[in-house]
């Protein structure tokens, strides 16, 4: 079937006639049905009086289809006298037709409108009056006109019925907006302009509407006062051509009159004027009259007095509401009560930022204008998100607010005026404000060519690709109308994406860089405001930072110039902005000289945001670096942070070793090499680029280097060229032994040795014990690299035993003495370092005892429960919450690697795979071999795995180790941001913590305590 | 600043108010109350009043024993009761932690996440409670039998009754809160009365019930008489349940109400019924919470034990109401295990939990019985696919602990320390010997 049709359709497109194709070049979807339009009779007057106008008015409109079909409505719509009458006045001034054509061929709405009432066809047609600048006091007296309201009255009121007074407010009202909206579409006005006709425009429909209520409740309009205060759009003047009007109703008595009936009067006033505006007649509605910013929200009264206002904001108010007043104005009703309350509630905005919780309520505003628009919307979202029209507003808003208070120039209600104050006095830099101005615009003016369209309120770009087409048309796109538009509005995103470096922190820099001495810039005092009301809880502190690192012409002050406006946003993104500066200064302080940091700065953007990532959240990341800033290079590329395998850090260990002479020498260069190291891993796992369980192995391997070159310095250092009595190998414990260390962990070990043959046994001994006290003198001595804790209390006889045994004490000693607790213990050990064949056959010597070949006798396993059974009842610290602690707690580390570790004494002698130090492996193993079901692993895993990321996190944050999840606020809050979890981390975490280990201890008492 | 606080501060000032009284209920349920002066309120709603939570039960371990109160605005009230001499306030509160975040043992702040996640979802839920409690001629000697106060039955109208009196006095004072009573009257045992709340969202219903029990308390002491909610206080008389009627709205719309299907009763209604008895047994530890509420689920007549529901069945566990035509917006269903010394917070909280988890997982509704569930033999119960609730709060607590959706409702704090302090409660009583046991065994063994 599809075969027959697809040669019909050719056929239709070659048999397009000249004209249709010509039809179709001019912009036409559909040039048949345009064809046949033009062809019809409806047409044959204009052909024949106007000739070529029609066809170039309508390929010069937005939507061509549209304007032509609307054209024949409005035609066939008339009389024939009708008819004959317009051609006339369109063959007399062929720009009328443009002009009609413009309207009708982009505004769905308008041209209906039209059509229904072809008298307002003037407002599009009287080119003289277009000319004429729509003023408030005009629009005023035809609204209050079109009710039959005397506009000299002081309180206006209708005389036409309620019902007819509504339909002529509508007809009167769209009138007027299509004259404003003629001189927006042909170019006759900036959207500035446009915004504060459509502001007036609203202000005389209040009033009119107002009008009509008096009318309908003249008892209630003889008792009392009333005002209606402008807010949001409409009180800035910036109001778009559909939106909510929002509004807030005072009222006061007049003479003899009670107050509460004053009010009560205003309320049946205020109801109705609401009502008038918002219900759709014949004639549809106007808009929705928003009260809701009003004391105590959509709760409070719908009319106040002014006195109950400003107590209300004098005691109650937030912040958010004090921002919302910079933009009341007054727009209808009583002027004078209107003026008042003006004048009244402006003064208390500008202490606004000397409010407790200021900042904190500021910075939740700003996550809200942030937050993350839906993914489908983001790419066709002009209101929402970073640099959208919102962002841009309320960033204007904020440093009003902070700033207004002591400089009275930035008082004012609109965006684009506010951000040319800011501009004149200092506050922003010229440059940046002009180019935000023209983003705003741009952004803007689509908004409202996307809203006449259908005269629907909406901030989305259609989806469809010829609604899309037609928008851009309407901005003057013609060759490629779309991809035009849609490089123009990528070009304004760049500049408004920047917007908070270039409003907030630029500024900053030349308040303190004392540049370009032309330009008015940011005072001392107004820049520390700023950095408070930024999240900085130092602001002069920092602002001391900042002067130093930015003073001077050298070529360091100068690129970090350009860098700190970024970098101090970053900051104010992580939990510790002061510190971030702070360690900021350090790093360039030391650095600073050295010609490749600043060119990695300036030129890898990862490399400054990372940093500031890290500086401004982690302690002990932050301590590694600035023991050795020539690190930051790390940051520049990701496989760098890939954490070293062992291979490639033995074979630097080998280097050192032959490179270096002295123990000192080697041992310091190893240590320098694991500070390195343990940054690399530190900062894979703030960014999350490496995953627990790799930051635990890589940790092991990098003590397992270190140990292999300090034990290769301690032989050097005891022995040096001399004989050696003995051989050693070092055995890694517990965590170590599992792969798992953490970065608060110690390393534990065992050393064993062996006499060498001919070699004195005491000699030996004293040797080995020797060499295994000087390789943890080595590593732990205090030095400006981080000591690695050699931890050896896991050996037989614990802290009272020897350091070193040989293997034949160690075989001694486990036949004879061994209790079940150091047997579960060995199943952790692991040769790490020294000679390799006597760590084999050390390892080989324990495996009977740790994997018994009759598994667990029912005594020992009875044995190993009470000894857990008590741990969890002594080992805990006093006064901590045993659930919160991650180490001991219920369900915590020790329950899941207790669990493990049961397996394993009872099951690896037959089962191999179970012959693992690590506890998942082991887990996995369980699993595999059916002594664990997939569903228990699991929970024990996702408990281990995140006390064991807790714990990291902590570390990293702090810079001191700690087994409790976090409760301080502040401390929870620096954690959760370094898990990567939202800014309510704490409490959740918390909740999660505990869930999870629930769970795992359910587990684990029933496979461990066999419930 | 929330809403009202203006109002309240006014209404403080014009009624002379001397005593503001913050109320909060802990985890078991117990109203805690802390006075303030009324020029303390401004500041209390602004940043609330400290406390020690250490010393509530279930609220705080000692870390953070620094609690705030944060009085609701929209729940103030003036106690009626105390008539003489300057006037009283009272208002309840929500508890917070020192950085302002809500905390996670305060039982309203359960229940707000609950409802706040059906929310979510679009869904208010409405619970109407019918409490039943018994009225006693003063408080007895410990050890002896509690004296009811009258002997009359189920609806008797007993002229000059003292229940009928008290009734009276009681309803006043709830009006004059603002508490709507839609019914009250005479219950089946002696002395027993019912009053009926209206129906309200569950928030409010769980303050009401809070208030309920005071004022009812309150009017018995005036009277010189006692009032007690136990939940079973005599062997052969019926025990004090509070029988609860659930919907779910959306918008305006009573999410249950499907005309011309069974019984008018919507999917939504289905699924939330079959949540309901799906995680019934796991959620009893919280609608009966005491050792003596299993003694009234073991009574037989209108207690429940066995997991079923029926078509205008007062023998299932759950009831649904005969349809009235023309009252859409009433189509509900009654949840008939819960006592009426419950934790109202967190027994709406996780019937909430129960009825949401059976919408969102689609579970299948079992036919609906018809039977008197009492009067079906054990093999026909198991014919019939009925289970027993917990036989005893031992029981309930073991199925609580298994149950991820108590924990994930309650939150790991409550759910820890409400096992904990129950478990304890049953360690106690299991050592107890009562004077049945002396009455069977001690003459003969």
């Amino acid at each position: 079937m599809g075969a027959r049709e697809v040669p019909s359709l050719t056929v239709t497109s070659e048999r397009q006639s000249a004209p249709a194709m010509r039809l179709a070049r001019s912009g036409f979807r559909d040039p048949e049905r345009a064809e046949r339009l033009l062809d019809s009779e409806v047409f044959a007057q204009v052909h024949a009086e106007m000739g070529d106008h029609l066809a170039s008015a309508l390929g010069s409109c937005a939507d061509p289809d549209l304007g032509l079909m609307q054209l024949t409505r409005l035609i066939e719509s008339g009389s024939d006298p009708d008819r004959r009458r317009w051609v006339r006045e369109w063959a007399a001034d062929p720009d009328a037709l443009a002009r009609l054509l413009d309207i009708m061929g982009l505004s769905v709405a308008l041209g209906d409108f039209l059509i229904r009432h072809s008298e307002v066809r003037t407002v599009v047609i009287d080119s003289e009056g277009l000319t004429r600048t729509p003023t408030p006091e005009g629009m005023r007296t035809a609204l209050l006109h079109s009710v039959g309201g005397d506009p000299h009255d002081e309180a206006p009121t209708a005389t036409l019925a309620e019902d007819a007074a509504m339909d002529a407010l509508r007809i009167r009202y769209r009138e007027l907006l299509l004259g404003v909206a003629v001189r927006d579409v042909t170019g006759m006005a900036s959207v500035d302009i446009v915004a504060e006709w459509l502001s007036d425009l609203a202000d005389s429909a209040l009033e009119a509407a107002l009008a009509i209520a008096r009318s309908a409740n003249p008892h209630h309009a003889a008792s009392t006062r009333l005002a209606i205060i402008g807010m949001g759009k409409c009180g800035a003047r910036e109001l778009n051509y559909i939106s909510d009007v929002d509004v807030i109703f005072v009222a006061a008595a007049p003479e003899g009159v009670e107050e509460s009936d004053a009010v009560t009067s205003a309320t049946v006033l205020a109801k109705a004027v609401m009502r008038i505006c918002s219900t759709a007649t014949a004639e549809g509605g106007l808009w929705e009259v928003d009260a809701g910013l009003r004391p105590e929200g959509k709760q409070g009264a719908l009319v106040r007095t002014l006195e109950s206002h400003l107590a209300y904001y004098g005691r109650w108010a937030k912040t958010w509401e004090f921002q919302a007043l910079l933009k009341a104005r007054f727009s209808a009703g009583d002027r004078a009560l209107g003026d008042a309350y003006v004048d009244a509630v402006s003064p208390l905005i500008w202490s606004a930022a000397d409010r407790d919780g200021f900042v904190v309520e500021v910075q939740a505003m700003r996550r809200r204008v942030e937050e993350n628009v839906p993914a489908a919307l983001a790419e066709r979202e002009i209101k929402l998100g970073p640099g959208g029209l919102r962002d841009i507003e309320f960033s204007v808003q904020l440093l009003q607010l902070v700033h207004g208070r002591s400089d009275v120039m930035l008082r004012r209600p609109a965006t684009l005026s506010s951000l040319e104050a800011l501009a004149t006095w200092g506050y922003v830099a010229r440059s940046d404000s002009s180019s935000l101005a023209d983003a705003y615009r741009f952004l803007r003016t689509l908004e409202h060519r996307l809203q006449l369209r259908h005269l629907r309120r909406t901030h989305v770009l259609p989806e469809d690709e010829d609604e899309l087409r037609v928008i851009a048309r309407s901005l003057g796109f013609r060759s490629d109308p779309i991809a035009e538009l849609m490089a123009e509005w990528r070009r304004h995103a760049r500049e408004a994406r920047r917007l908070h470096e270039k409003l907030f922190y630029r500024p900053l820099l030349q308040a303190v860089a004392r540049l370009d001495a032309g330009e008015a810039r940011l005072s001392l005092q107004a820049a520390e405001e700023r950095m408070a009301a930024l999240g900085y809880a130092n602001p002069s502190g920092a602002l001391a930072h900042l002067t130093a690192l930015t003073t001077g012409v050298s070529r360091r002050a100068t690129i970090q110039r350009t860098l700190l406006p970024v970098l101090l946003g970053w900051f104010a993104d992580g939990p510790d902005p002061d510190a971030g500066l702070l360690g900021f200064r350090q790093v360039s302080d030391d650095l600073g000289a050295t010609p490749w940091y600043l060119r990695l700065l300036r030129d890898e953007s990862i490399v400054a945001e990372r940093m500031a990532h890290i500086l401004s959240s982690s302690r002990y990341a932050t301590d590694l670096l600035l023991r050795a800033p020539a690190s930051v290079q790390m940051l520049a590329a990701d496989e760098e942070l890939t954490p070293r395998s062992l291979e490639s850090l033995t074979i630097e260990v080998d280097a050192i070793a032959t490179r270096h002479d002295t123990p000192e020498a080697i041992v310091s260069a190893i240590r320098a090499m694991r500070r390195k190291e343990l940054f690399r891993l530190a900062v894979g796992e703030i960014l999350g680029t490496t995953g627990s369980a790799d930051v635990g192995r890589g940790l092991t391997d990098v003590a397992t280097a270190s140990i292999d070159g300090a034990l290769r310095a301690a032989w050097q250092s005891v022995a040096g060229d001399g004989v050696h009595h003995a051989r050693i190998a070092v055995i890694a414990m517990g965590r170590f032994g599992g792969s798992e260390l953490g970065f608060a962990s110690d390393a534990d070990v065992m050393f064993v040795y062996e006499v060498l043959p001919d070699a004195d046994e005491t000699e030996a001994g004293k040797q080995a014990f020797a060499v295994a006290n000087e390789l943890r003198a080595l590593l732990m001595t205090a030095s400006t690299d981080p000591a690695l804790e050699i931890d050896a209390d896991l050996r037989p006889e614990g802290k009272s035993g020897p350091l070193v045994r040989s293997l034949d004490s160690y075989q001694t000693y486990y036949a004879r003495w061994s209790s079940p607790w150091e047997a579960q213990a060995l199943l952790r050990a692991r040769a790490v370092a020294g000679d390799p064949d006597l760590g084999a056959r050390f390892i080989a010597m324990i495996d009977p005892l740790r994997y018994p070949i009759e598994g667990l006798a029912p005594d020992a396993l009875r044995e190993m429960r009470r000894v857990k059974a008590r741990m969890e009842s002594e080992r805990l610290p006093r006064g901590a919450d045993p659930r919160l602690h991650m180490k001991l707690g219920p369900g915590g580390l020790s329950d899941v690697e207790w669990v493990a570790q049961l397996l394993q004494l009872q099951h690896a002698h037959h089962i191999p795979d179970l012959q693992d130090t690590s506890t998942l492996s082991v887990l996995d193993a369980a699993v595999t071999h059916s002594l664990l079901s997939v569903q228990d692993a699991a929970t024990l895993r996702s408990s281990w795995l995140l006390a064991t990321s807790i714990r990291n996190a902590v570390m990293l944050a702090r810079g001191r180790p700690s087994d409790m999840v976090p409760t301080d606020p502040r401390e929870a809050m620096a954690v959760g941001f370094i898990l990567g979890r939202g800014a309510r981390a704490g409490t959740e975490m918390r909740e999660e913590y505990l869930r999870v280990s629930r769970r795992a201890r359910q587990v684990m008492e029933r496979v461990f305590y066999g419930e | 600043m929330d809403k009202q606080s203006e109002f309240v501060l006014r209404t403080i000032e014009e009624r002379d108010i001397r005593f503001v009284r913050l109320w909060f209920t802990d985890v078991l349920g117990t109203l805690k109350s802390v006075a303030i002066a009324p020029a303390e309120l401004e500041g209390a709603f602004a940043e609330g009043i400290g406390f020690d939570g250490s010393a509530i039960e279930g609220f705080a371990r000692v870390y953070e024993s620094d609690m705030i109160a944060r009085p609701d605005p929209s729940t103030f009230s003036i106690l009626p009761w105390r008539t003489e001499g300057p006037g009283v306030a009272r208002l309840f509160c929500d508890i917070l932690l020192p950085d302002g975040s809500p905390s996670y043992a305060d039982p309203r702040h359960v229940l707000k996440r609950s409802l706040a996640k059906a929310a979510d979802l679009g869904f208010t839920f409405y619970t109407h409670p019918e409490v039943e409690f018994y009225l006693f001629k003063g408080m007895p000697e410990l050890g002896a039998s509690p004296v009811p106060v009258d002997h009359y039955g189920y609806f008797d109208n007993a002229p000059h009754g003292i229940g009928h009196d008290f009734r009276r006095q009681a309803i006043t004072l709830l009006e004059a809160m603002g508490i709507s009573v839609e019914f009250s009257h005479h219950e089946g045992g002696p002395g027993q009365q019912e009053i009926d709340l209206r129906y309200a969202d569950a928030l409010t219903t769980a303050d009401n019930l809070m208030t309920f029990r005071l004022v009812v308390q309150e009017v018995a002491l005036e009277q010189g008489l006692f009032a007690s909610f136990m939940p079973k206080p005599f062997r052969d008389h019926p025990g004090n349940g509070l029988h609860t009627h659930l919907s779910l709205f959306e918008g305006d719309r009573n999410a249950f109400f499907e005309p011309g299907a069974e019984y008018q009763l919507s999917k939504i209604a289905r699924s939330f019924i079959a949540g309901l008895l799906v995680h019934a047994p796991e959620i009893t530890a919280i609608t009966n919470q005491w050792v003596n509420s299993y003694k009234r689920l073991a009574g037989g007549a209108e207690a429940p034990a066995w997991i079923c529901w029926g078509h205008n069945n007062r023998s299932a566990l759950i009831r649904v109401p005969m349809y009235k035509p023309s009252k859409g917006n009433s189509t509900r269903i009654e949840y008939r295990a819960m006592d009426s010394a419950t934790n109202p917070y967190l027994a709406f909280a996780v019937l909430l939990a129960a009825g949401m988890k059976g919408i969102e997982e689609s579970y299948e509704l079992p036919p609906g019985s018809e039977d008197d569930v009492w009067a079906l033999t054990a093999s026909e119960r198991r014919a019939l696919g009925m289970e027993p609730l917990p036989a005893s709060l031992d029981q309930a607590i073991a199925l609580t602990e298994k149950s991820e959706l108590v924990a994930e409702t309650l939150g790991e704090h409550v759910f820890d320390f409400f096992l904990r302090n129950k478990r304890a409660d049953w360690e106690d009583y299991r050592r107890q010997v009562t004077p049945w046991e002396l009455e069977r065994y001690l003459p003969s063994l």
